[in-house]
């Protein structure tokens, strides 16, 4: 894991012996500079029995941006970190044998989870742009949002310590439902393994999407945030599809033709794309173009030639661009994830999903339009 | 106003020719039952009022339970014989409800629920009126609390001494005045108390859970950290809370509170009412989660206490999450998170306790910690 200069991490406290595997090893000049302060513990030799971490130091920047100017993700525990463990012995034996069990293993951090990757590179863009812009609090704000009981909160803490996320803020509902307080955090985008909340978030008008564990893992950018889109019932409204799934092919493509200079409706995830884009903008603006450090890409089974006006006009219109556009006429889009790396990929339809997941691309579901009533082994992997 | 059916309107007194308006109309019953006992009273059947150390006793000044304004005018305009002669020409007429009178509320139907799992029991929500009023306003306050159907049966009219003296006799366990001077007495007394403002506009709470917010630091904790912070800034403080993971925090003014709170919530717990429970708590802190929260955490758990829902704001405004919980009460030590919950609607109460309150509310930021 790559630390870059302007993170969090400047000016450790260097009192722990054993020193996390990723520190910057910038110990000499933290040393001194702390000495004083230190003085009262010393540099004994205590023999540590739990990791030890540092304190992080957050003045000198805006670590904690108001949520209406920052670009606020809400993950749930569930998909920043694996708990299948957890989950069963929930479901399985009940809530008080499910406390007993995290309490009892709260010092043993959690694995990271489908959203972990994408959780981590909105930090290094964050760290990135607060190079750049010192006093923006125009960031990635992340909030953990889940139905866990306070209990489980120390945990939750410790694992997050343990990997050198930078999570404060956390809604810990205890069984109630979290969605109330998404409208509070202004939040732009809601991961969440469960589908049902991702669902009423989606009907509040929260862009959100189910994450799943992909089967295998591939890596992704540590430096470059890839985010790829659907198109149709993801960033543009499932008026298309309805019409595709109505009436075949043919009156789709006719349908496109004839309203060409319409623009698309607006579907869940264009407000995110949109936040994305001011982000992205932001870097233009100091010269970082070809090495943005954030990048997106459209990845939509559409026929360029004969429906693929619209969804560019649309986007243009929208004053918003992606970085890449992949008009795929049907074809499978597993391996051209592949070839992308995104640290999250958007689909409507859970067929796309799963043949992501399968090649390792870790994919989150929009349940959203009119591909929701069909079940996922039955839609085919059509052009459109 | 739902009327629960366990709660304290049945079998009516049919005595007086002009019935409150709530009444059960059950008359035939009590009064054949109770004719010859009651003659001279009337077949009430209000349940028995719990001994005070057995219950959880909240005194509320007449202040902060209804509106009074404009007797607080007449009586600072005018004088207390004017104030007086007000009061007594106006009795018959209900002074409206208060900042405290939808948590007192709350209380009533959190007792009838009680009552109806835990007949015999006193562990109930115990309600005194404590009053610097004189014994002349009591009948409009008597009439007041009839009109809106609540069950308070014990008075404390001081005809202006300090009431403090008796909130101990009481074992109060919560007092809540409009009046910051006798809150900041109570609170050296060792006895959880509040200052109460009457919010900007309402918004509607539950009539069948009642939902208590507090804040953490100089509120269910000490201020010692508060203090770091002010003093040193927000490294230091991590540093400190850090340092301190495995260091209980000392416990502050409203820590008893909540502790009273969670023995009634392990009541309904006991039922099978876990998930669905009358009682319902909340943690809203300016803390930072993974720099400062453990220690809050282990704190609370270490005292046997947990919240239902707890949020680490990381210096995010609390007014909007309050806004969504709809606390009947929220208990804050800054005025400036006071006022900007007060903004939304929400029920705030002042813990005017610890070192913010040597900063003045205006000067304060709203910051992460």
């Amino acid at each position: 894991m790559t630390l870059y200069p302007g993170q969090v991490m400047k000016g450790q406290n260097p009192m722990p012996l054993t020193p996390p595997p990723n520190s910057n090893g910038d110990s000499n000049d933290s040393w001194d500079e702390n000495k004083g302060f230190c003085e009262s513990v010393g540099p004994t030799k205590k023999p540590q029995t739990e990791p030890v971490r540092r304190a992080r130091k957050v003045e000198g920047g805006i670590f904690f941006p108001k949520p209406e100017n920052a670009v606020t993700i809400a993950v749930s525990s569930r998909v920043l970190f694996r708990t299948e463990k957890e989950q069963k012995v929930f479901e399985e034996k009940g809530v008080e044998e499910y406390l007993n069990y995290q309490v009892q293993h709260e010092n043993e951090p959690l694995a990271p989870g489908p959203a972990f990757p994408f959780v981590k590179a909105l930090e290094a863009v964050n760290s990135q742009l607060r190079e750049l812009y010192p006093e923006s609090e125009e960031l990635f704000d992340i909030v953990l949002v889940t139905y866990n009981h306070a209990h489980v909160g120390v945990r939750l803490i410790n694992t997050i310590n343990h990997h050198n996320l930078f999570i404060e803020r956390f809604c810990m509902t205890g069984g109630s439902s979290p969605i109330g307080y998404l409208k509070a955090w202004h939040t732009n985008l809601y991961l969440s393994a469960d589908a049902e909340k991702v669902q009423e978030a989606l009907a509040e008008g929260i862009a959100a999407a189910t994450m799943f564990m992909p089967e295998k893992q591939v890596e992704v950018s540590e430096t470059q945030l890839r985010v790829a889109f659907d198109g149709d019932a993801v960033l543009f409204s499932d008026e298309s599809e309805r019409i595709f799934k109505a009436h075949g092919l043919d009156k789709f493509f006719e349908h496109e033709r004839e309203n060409e200079h319409t623009l698309l409706e607006h579907g869940p995830l264009k407000g995110f794309l949109e936040a994305l884009g001011k982000l992205q903008k932001k870097f233009y603006a100091k010269g970082h173009r070809l090495n943005c450090p954030i990048r997106t890409y459209l990845v939509t089974a559409r026929s360029a030639a004969s429906s693929g006006i619209r969804a560019l006009k649309t986007l243009r219109a929208w004053g918003l661009e992606t970085d890449e556009a992949l008009f795929l006429a049907g074809a499978p889009k597993g391996p051209m994830l592949e070839k992308i790396r995104p640290h999250i990929y958007f689909d409507d339809q859970m067929f796309h999903i799963e043949g992501a997941a399968e090649r390792g691309t870790i994919a989150a579901h929009v349940p959203y339009g009119i591909a929701q009533m069909y079940s996922h082994r039955k839609s085919t992997n059509s052009a459109k």
